[in-house]
């Protein structure tokens, strides 16, 4: 709760850091609500789930809260001036909890991986759709990716700012 | 056969280094021939039967497969040799399927254990998907080089590892349970570092790999797991760097291929850098990578392409494919090509290979029009330059900051790559070099 209003403080601010008491990976259950396409308040359930620590900074348009994991890898979460989440990014030694971060999108990322057949060829995750894409790649210790829904774009935001 | 293949092959090695590398002893006149172990023969090849059978039946292409031998410990009888185990320089960890191994030799193998006395059982996470299972241990051969009680994976075991913990699924991507889903009998890791997980497993975090505690009931909790770089390990091991000797690195050494591919090749994957009379560095040049400190994770380098600095590329003989992302070369149109680059006439591309260190190399190879490659020769296995997109929404933007450069980078070059914190040739790894 004072981590929302804090977060409004944030978006007109520049930086803030909040370093928070870690929860280890799986010993808490896991809020219902999850980050992509929802309020900022998902943020902070990420936050929880994942036990890191968050630091938001403003980049105009668009707030990016950089949510950094105890495996020193790193997930961003980018939020509209109304709060909601229009994109995650990842990166890092593993992919973090995509169920959690990506919500009911989730589903749509495995009903793409199990549309392919025959040859593995070890093609990353990845959709192309007009209300979701998802873009990842890598090998085991060193993993990326970014999910975007492009209709909660705020206007004018370049691609060039997930990175 | 395939012994013999080897010898011949470590005699071409030793005989385009001028005599190797292993130098620094007093030079002899007459120096007696010695009987080398430490390699195993490579085969690119359709795969195992299983990848053809039923409707998703495929044949296997840019896939290096060697065989290993396990035991279960302390045995010398009750041993199975598993063909086609993908060799893989891009992750950590030998893992064979549980529905290959003999069920005698599966019911001896035991379960590595945590502190609650309890089986343990392992996540791990590739770039498609992910695999889960036991944590074993076994005695090793591969080539003449062998490992006691070195703990490994059965992937999809059975009992109480059937089922997979929903904190294993959630990172996404396909359950690869199968081994027509995997592609190979099962794996063999000799990436950069010592260990599948390292410190971040060390107070139960995670990074590719996830362990698990695996009471009667099912596998749930995640523990903690200690990054001994040296036997006892907790965690899956490099099995490299398990090894008594030659345990420093490998070498991955290919002949090239003809444009059109061609149905097989064989080479040869020599275990350690510098220890013997075969594996020298002879004239390869070193390309030191990223440790497992890095914040991206360990085993990257440098490349240069287009223009763009691409910090967090790497060299893999796991990637079937060269991944990088370039707009402007268009993809394939079919639908079992998705993602591939189809250029309407072969390129010639130059990325600059650039190590920590500073060292530079510039590859220049054709790329090749996948679909009219694959279908030419709808047989062959080996399949040189063909690429794959993994950003095919946002073109522009490099925003992996990384080419892999998979399997047909290693075809017609040797291939080293040395382990973090091992000195290999008189260079403490980790380090690529070719």
């Amino acid at each position: 709760m004072w981590l929302r209003s804090l977060a409004r403080n944030v978006a007109g601010l520049s930086v803030v850091g909040l370093s928070l008491v870690g929860l280890s990976l799986g010993a808490s259950p896991s809020p219902a609500r999850a980050a992509l396409g929802r309020a900022y308040s998902s943020v902070e359930s990420d936050r929880s789930v994942l036990g890191a620590t968050v630091q938001s900074v403003s980049a105009g348009a668009y707030t990016v809260h950089t949510l950094a994991l105890a495996n020193r890898g790193a997930v961003k979460e980018f939020t509209r001036p109304d709060g909601v989440v229009f994109a995650v990014a990842w990166r890092g030694p593993g992919r973090p909890d995509l169920r959690q971060l990506l919500g009911e999108h989730f589903d749509t990322v495995q009903a793409e991986a199990a549309a392919t057949s025959g040859r593995r060829l070890g093609r990353p995750l990845s959709v192309n759709r007009s209300d979701l894409m998802v873009i990842s790649g890598g090998h085991p210790g060193a993993f990326w990716g970014v999910a975007v829904i492009p209709q909660l774009q705020p206007a004018g935001f370049s691609a060039s700012g997930l990175k | 056969m395939f012994r013999r293949a080897g010898v011949l092959a470590a005699m071409l090695v030793l005989s385009a280094c001028g005599g190797g590398g292993g130098g620094g002893s007093s030079p002899s006149p007459t120096p007696t021939p010695v009987a080398l172990t430490n390699f195993a023969a490579v085969t690119v090849d359709q795969g195992p039967p299983a990848l053809a059978v039923g409707p998703n039946g495929y044949i296997e292409s840019d896939v290096a497969y060697v065989s290993v031998t396990v035991c279960a410990p302390g045995s010398s009888t009750n041993c199975q040799t598993i063909d086609h185990v993908q060799v893989d320089t891009g992750s950590i960890g030998l893992r064979i399927f549980g529905s290959v191994l003999n069920p005698s030799l599966l019911s001896a193998l035991p379960s590595e254990t945590d502190t609650s006395a309890n089986p343990v059982a392992e996540c791990y996470q590739y770039v498609d998907g992910y695999v889960f299972g036991s944590v074993r241990t076994t005695d090793m051969t591969i080539g003449g080089e062998k490992v006691a009680n070195m703990p490994f994976q059965v992937l999809a075991d059975t009992g109480q590892f059937a089922s997979v913990p929903r904190s294993c699924s959630s990172a996404g991507g396909s359950n690869l349970s199968t081994v027509q889903a995997f592609g190979s009998n099962g794996i063999i890791g000799i990436g950069t570092t010592t260990t599948d997980c390292g410190v971040y497993c060390a107070s139960g975090g995670q990074s590719a790999a996830i362990y698990y505690d695996c009471p009667s009931t099912g596998c749930n909790a995640v523990i903690a797991r200690a990054a001994n770089a040296s036997a006892p390990f907790q965690q899956l091991p490099n099995p490299v760097a398990a090894m008594s000797v030659d345990n420093n690195g490998t070498i991955l050494v290919l002949p090239s291929t003809p444009a059109s591919g061609q149905p097989t090749l064989t080479g040869t994957l020599y275990f350690g850098i510098g220890t013997q009379s075969n594996n020298g560095l002879g004239s390869a040049t070193i390309y030191t990578t990223s440790t497992s400190s890095s914040s991206n994770g360990p085993g990257l380098i440098t490349a240069i392409y287009n223009g763009q600095t691409l910090p967090n590329s790497f060299l893999d003989s796991g990637s079937s494919l060269y991944f990088f992302e370039d707009g402007a070369i268009p993809l394939c149109t079919s639908a079992g090509f998705k993602g591939l680059y189809c250029p309407a006439t072969t390129l010639t591309l130059s990325p600059v290979i650039k190590g920590l260190n500073g060292a530079s190399y510039t590859d220049t190879f054709s790329l090749y029009n996948a679909e009219t490659v694959f279908n030419a020769n709808p047989s062959y296995s080996v399949i040189p330059g063909v690429g794959a997109n993994p950003n095919i929404i946002f073109p522009s933007t490099a925003y992996a900051g990384s080419f892999d450069f998979g399997l047909p980078f290693f075809f017609g070059r040797s291939v080293y790559t040395a382990i973090e914190g091992r000195t290999a040739g008189g260079t403490v790894g980790p380090y690529y070099a070719f």
